[in-house]
């Protein structure tokens, strides 16, 4: 009789004791998801889909539509995971998301940004502090080292090749930046912008260095090229954008390629037949452009679960196969389901910073056509420093060019 | 005539310390709200932008900011600035004082009403639209152009381009123009007919009344208006910006690629600097105006 | 008769000038916008498209209604300012001059990021800001109008006069002052109003979204649709400014160059 009613009551305490411990646990395991430094710590992609959702938006910055395909990832996470967003300025520069960053009020903080290396170069370092939280995404350790934090504070994501654009009216039609000196194209080429405050357009003084014989680390060919183009009436100063190109103020320019499917698709609405090819003489690479999440994020868990989406190297379904079953799939298994970012880039021209370790797994879709590099051309890649000694000339002589 | 008048009612209708809380109230009602207004709103963004002006890009004091400016290129934007803002407010101020005067003068109320809103909207009209109404018109495809060319003239034979310096002061002209006929009506509207009818009276010929009364009645607004123009043309950064991909040195575009660029992500201050630097200009632009104002006062009875 | 038409001949072949002038690049940029490329021939697609988008009418009355606020701040700080001036603070005159012409010095994009540093948190979440910034950047133009139009009107000889006769201050204000420089006044706020539609430096880089930037946004990838929402813009403000002096009756006994 008296073990039986000490093991009552010992089951009896075991109960109560894992009661008290089950009612206690969940309110201890209540994550903060902005302290969440990777996957696992944020319980798993179901447990951070969920808590995304809660949260319901998404501030982004700067992202235009048409530039590497942002428009199909924001539509996709949009529809997939029923999360607003919100884009702060899409034509903005990266100065202005740094800005927006350090004096912003609480609520048009943005959660991610995607900034040039030049921005991040102006916050990073010793004795500044840090602007971004630690988040390593799941596939990490795809992106090479020389291009992502070592904690995890900012990582790179895509990448551009320098592409001359034209109209489909022009002829004869330009193959490589050294036929632009044709006087047939007099009046007709025109740069996106400043190259002294336009990353696109200092990228294509580079790449006219590169066809002129300079190199990453001279630059002053392709100032010399531009200066002659301008003297012989074929440069215009006008700014390349879609209202000029349709006025026909110009008709070729230099771009990043991954602008190219957004920038034919918008010609076409106008009536306008624009082509995107890689010049043959130079096949310049941009310096990948960099993501991090805001540590002032106000919406955690949409800003990791967007990481994850914008570094996942799955083939899957676009905004338009979704299906409504599809959208009923647990968190997981619909993130499973949906093309990863790094193909949507590769689908928008650019190239993704996980290029290699996808090539390798066979999970790269192909990129739309006409934007592949030539075979067996060389790659260059001005470096950050090479950039800066590049923009010091730059600064100095555009002005006066 | 006047004056006297003045002075007898003063002397009648208002006691000597009445005048004075009227002025004091009218100073507390008037201008207090608007100096507060200011300081909130302009100057202490202003402030804002001085502070940071002397420091490095680590936050340090520093007057590195302030030697760059000193050197090139940002010397030669400066003096291309002030210079851009000379001419476009000389070739704006006249034809917009001339069509003031004519409208003022001889148009109905109904037509000056009708001028001053067509010229409140085409005043404020500037940047990528602006830019782009100008291509569409004188572009290499524009109407204009194209009429042109069927009427034989080809307007880019030789070396015209719109986006140049001379082409920058033409587009100008469109937002220029009627701003001066905006702020410049109201002088026009001040020379009464009263005047020219007794000068008249008096054996003055027109040209005689316009140059010993008219043009010196309204040459300090003349002034005020013409600095307007050229603070408008100094500063302004959009329309410029959509239309010479930097290859023009002006000021407002540096200070654009500065704060607001892609390229040059480490040196916010020297922008603010450069800012620092047009306050100084437009400030001392003002001095002449200052001067001739007060010369013209003893004119306002 | 004939003596009136000849005086008048010069202002008339003026603005048939200026006419052309002004409508030549406009109307070459609508011709942009009502093309229709997938059917070869002119329309209103894409000003249809523009109005039936969702937030078109939000961000519409949005901006009126920070311009209105705009003229309303102008109107109450700078008219007292400019009537007491003219009617005998002159020792403050250059000062105050010289204050309004401020901020015509900085450029927009200094000034807004002044503003982003400086303004406290609350006055960031608050719409309305925008409208103090409008009428701090209305203010060169609004005051310098509304100054030169005052200087022309006999202003303290006919307060004076209404003083002498018995009027009290108010009345003074309301019977004698307003009328006479009712179409000074309303030009100063057209100014405003057309400025604080138009305005989108300042309205971006302060996170804000009115009109303009929305416009900026919605026309990403639709060339001609944002031709087209960039003549709207104009021509509908245009439309607002016509509207309004409508309501305002033209004064009959103007001392003006006017023929009798």
């Amino acid at each position: 009789m008296n073990l039986k009613r000490i093991v009552a009551v010992a089951a009896a305490s075991a109960v109560a004791l894992g009661m008290t411990v089950a009612i206690a646990t969940p309110s201890a395991a209540a994550t903060n998801y902005c302290k969440v430094t990777n996957l696992k710590a944020a319980g798993g992609m179901d447990a951070l889909v969920k808590a995304a959702k809660k949260e319901g938006q998404l501030n982004v910055i700067t992202l235009p539509r048409d530039w590497a395909n942002y428009g199909e990832a924001m539509d996709l996470f949009t529809k997939a995971f029923g999360i607003k967003i919100n884009d702060d300025n899409p034509d903005g520069s990266s100065a202005y998301e740094i800005q927006t960053i350090q004096t912003a009020p609480a609520a048009k903080q943005p959660d991610v940004v995607d900034i040039g290396v030049a921005a991040l170069n102006g916050v990073t370092g010793a004795g500044r502090p840090s602007l971004f939280a630690n988040y390593k995404v799941a596939t990490f350790n795809h992106i090479p080292t020389e291009w992502k934090d070592p904690a995890g504070a900012w990582y790179g994501d895509y990448q551009g090749i320098i592409a001359l654009a034209y109209d489909s009216s022009v002829s004869p039609a330009p193959t490589k930046i050294s036929d632009l000196t044709n006087p047939a194209y007099k009046g007709m080429i025109a740069l996106g912008g400043d190259p002294s405050g336009a990353q696109q357009a200092f990228m294509s003084v580079f790449a006219a260095a590169i066809a002129k014989g300079g190199s990453a680390t001279n630059i002053q060919p392709g100032i010399d090229f531009f200066k002659d183009l301008k003297k012989s009436g074929n440069f215009t100063s006008v700014v390349a954008n879609g209202e000029n190109y349709v006025s026909g103020a110009y008709k070729i320019s230099l771009s990043w390629n991954f602008n190219g499917p957004g920038a034919i698709a918008s010609a076409k609405a106008a009536g306008k037949t624009l082509k995107y090819v890689i010049p043959t003489d130079a096949v310049l690479a941009g310096t990948p452009y960099i993501q991090a999440i805001n540590k002032k994020a106000p919406h955690c868990a949409a800003a990791r679960l967007w990481e994850e989406f914008l570094y996942s190297e799955n083939k899957g379904k676009l905004t338009s196969q979704l299906t409504k079953a599809d959208l009923k799939l647990s968190g997981s298994k619909l993130f499973a389901k949906i093309m990863g970012g790094q193909n949507i880039f590769v689908l928008g021209g650019a190239t993704p910073i996980n290029k290699d370790a996808m090539i390798k797994a066979k999970k790269i879709v192909d990129g739309p056509a006409g934007l592949n590099i030539p075979k067996g051309a060389k790659i260059i890649q001005p470096n950050p420093d090479q950039q800066d000694a590049g923009k010091k000339l730059v600064v100095a002589q555009w002005p006066t060019l | 005539m006047q004056k006297s008048e003045a002075t007898h009612l003063d002397r009648k209708g208002t006691p000597a310390w009445g005048a004075l809380t009227g002025r004091l109230l009218g100073l507390l009602l008037g201008v207090a709200p608007l100096l507060v207004f200011m300081a909130v709103f302009f100057f202490w963004p202003l402030w804002s932008v001085l502070w940071a002006s002397f420091q490095d890009n680590y936050g340090t004091f520093s007057l590195g900011n302030y030697i760059q400016v000193f050197q090139e290129p940002y010397l030669s934007a400066f003096k291309n600035s002030i210079g851009l803002g000379l001419i476009s407010a000389l070739t704006s101020s006249i034809p917009g004082a001339i069509l003031a005067y004519l409208i003022e003068s001889r148009g109905s109320e109904r037509l000056r009403r009708l001028v001053a809103s067509v010229s409140s909207v085409l005043a404020n009209t500037g940047g990528v639209p602006l830019a782009f109404m100008f291509i569409a018109a004188f572009g290499m495809e524009g109407s204009a152009t194209m009429l042109l060319k069927n009427l034989g003239v080809n307007i880019y034979a030789g070396d015209f381009t719109l986006f140049s310096f001379t082409g920058i002061v033409f587009v100008y002209t469109y937002f220029q123009i009627p701003m001066m006929v905006i702020v410049f009506s109201p002088a026009v509207h001040g020379i009464r007919r009263e005047w020219q009818e007794a000068a008249r009276n008096l054996g003055a010929s027109r040209l005689q009344f316009w140059s010993n009364v008219g043009i010196p009645l309204i040459f300090p607004s003349f002034i005020a208006s013409f600095l307007l123009l050229f603070a408008s043309a100094f500063s302004a950064f959009a329309t410029a910006r959509a239309m010479s991909s930097g290859t023009i040195a002006l000021v407002p575009l540096m200070i654009g690629n500065l704060v607001d660029g892609n390229v040059f992500v480490d040196s916010f201050n020297l922008g603010k600097a450069l800012a620092m630097g047009m306050v100084v200009v437009s400030a001392l632009a003002m001095i002449p105006y200052l001067i001739i104002q007060r010369r013209a006062a003893r004119w306002q009875a | 008769m004939r003596n009136l038409k000849l005086a008048s001949l010069p202002m008339y072949l003026s603005l048939v000038v200026a006419a052309v002038y002004v409508l030549l690049p406009l109307l070459s940029a609508a011709e942009f916008s009502l093309r229709q490329p997938a059917t070869h021939n002119y329309g209103l697609k894409h000003y249809i498209w523009f109005i039936e988008l969702p937030d078109f009418a939000h961000y519409l009355i949005l901006s009126l209604g920070l311009a209105l606020g705009a003229a309303a701040l102008v109107l109450v700080l700078l008219v007292p300012t400019a009537v007491w001036l003219n009617l005998g603070g002159h020792k403050l005159r250059g000062f105050i001059e010289f204050l309004t012409l401020l901020p015509l010095v900085i450029p927009v994009v200094a000034l807004a990021i002044g503003a982003q540093t400086s303004l406290p948190e609350f006055a960031q979440t608050n719409e309305f800001v925008l409208s103090f910034i409008y009428a701090i950047l209305a203010l060169p133009y609004a005051y310098r109008t509304l100054d030169t139009g005052l200087k022309a009107v006999p202003l303290k000889t006919i307060t004076e006069a209404a003083r002498g006769l018995g009027a009290g201050w108010m009345r003074t204000i309301l019977q004698v002052v307003t009328p006479v420089v009712r179409s000074t006044v309303l030009s100063a706020l057209f100014m405003t109003l057309a400025l604080s539609l138009g305005e989108f430096t300042l309205t971006s880089l302060l996170h804000w979204d009115t009109f303009t930037t929305w416009v900026t946004t919605m026309s990403q990838s639709n060339i001609l649709g944002a031709i087209a929402l960039s003549v709207f813009s104009l021509v509908a403000v245009f439309v607002l400014l016509m509207l309004i002096g409508l309501f305002v009756k033209p004064a009959s006994n103007q001392v003006s160059m006017e023929e009798n």
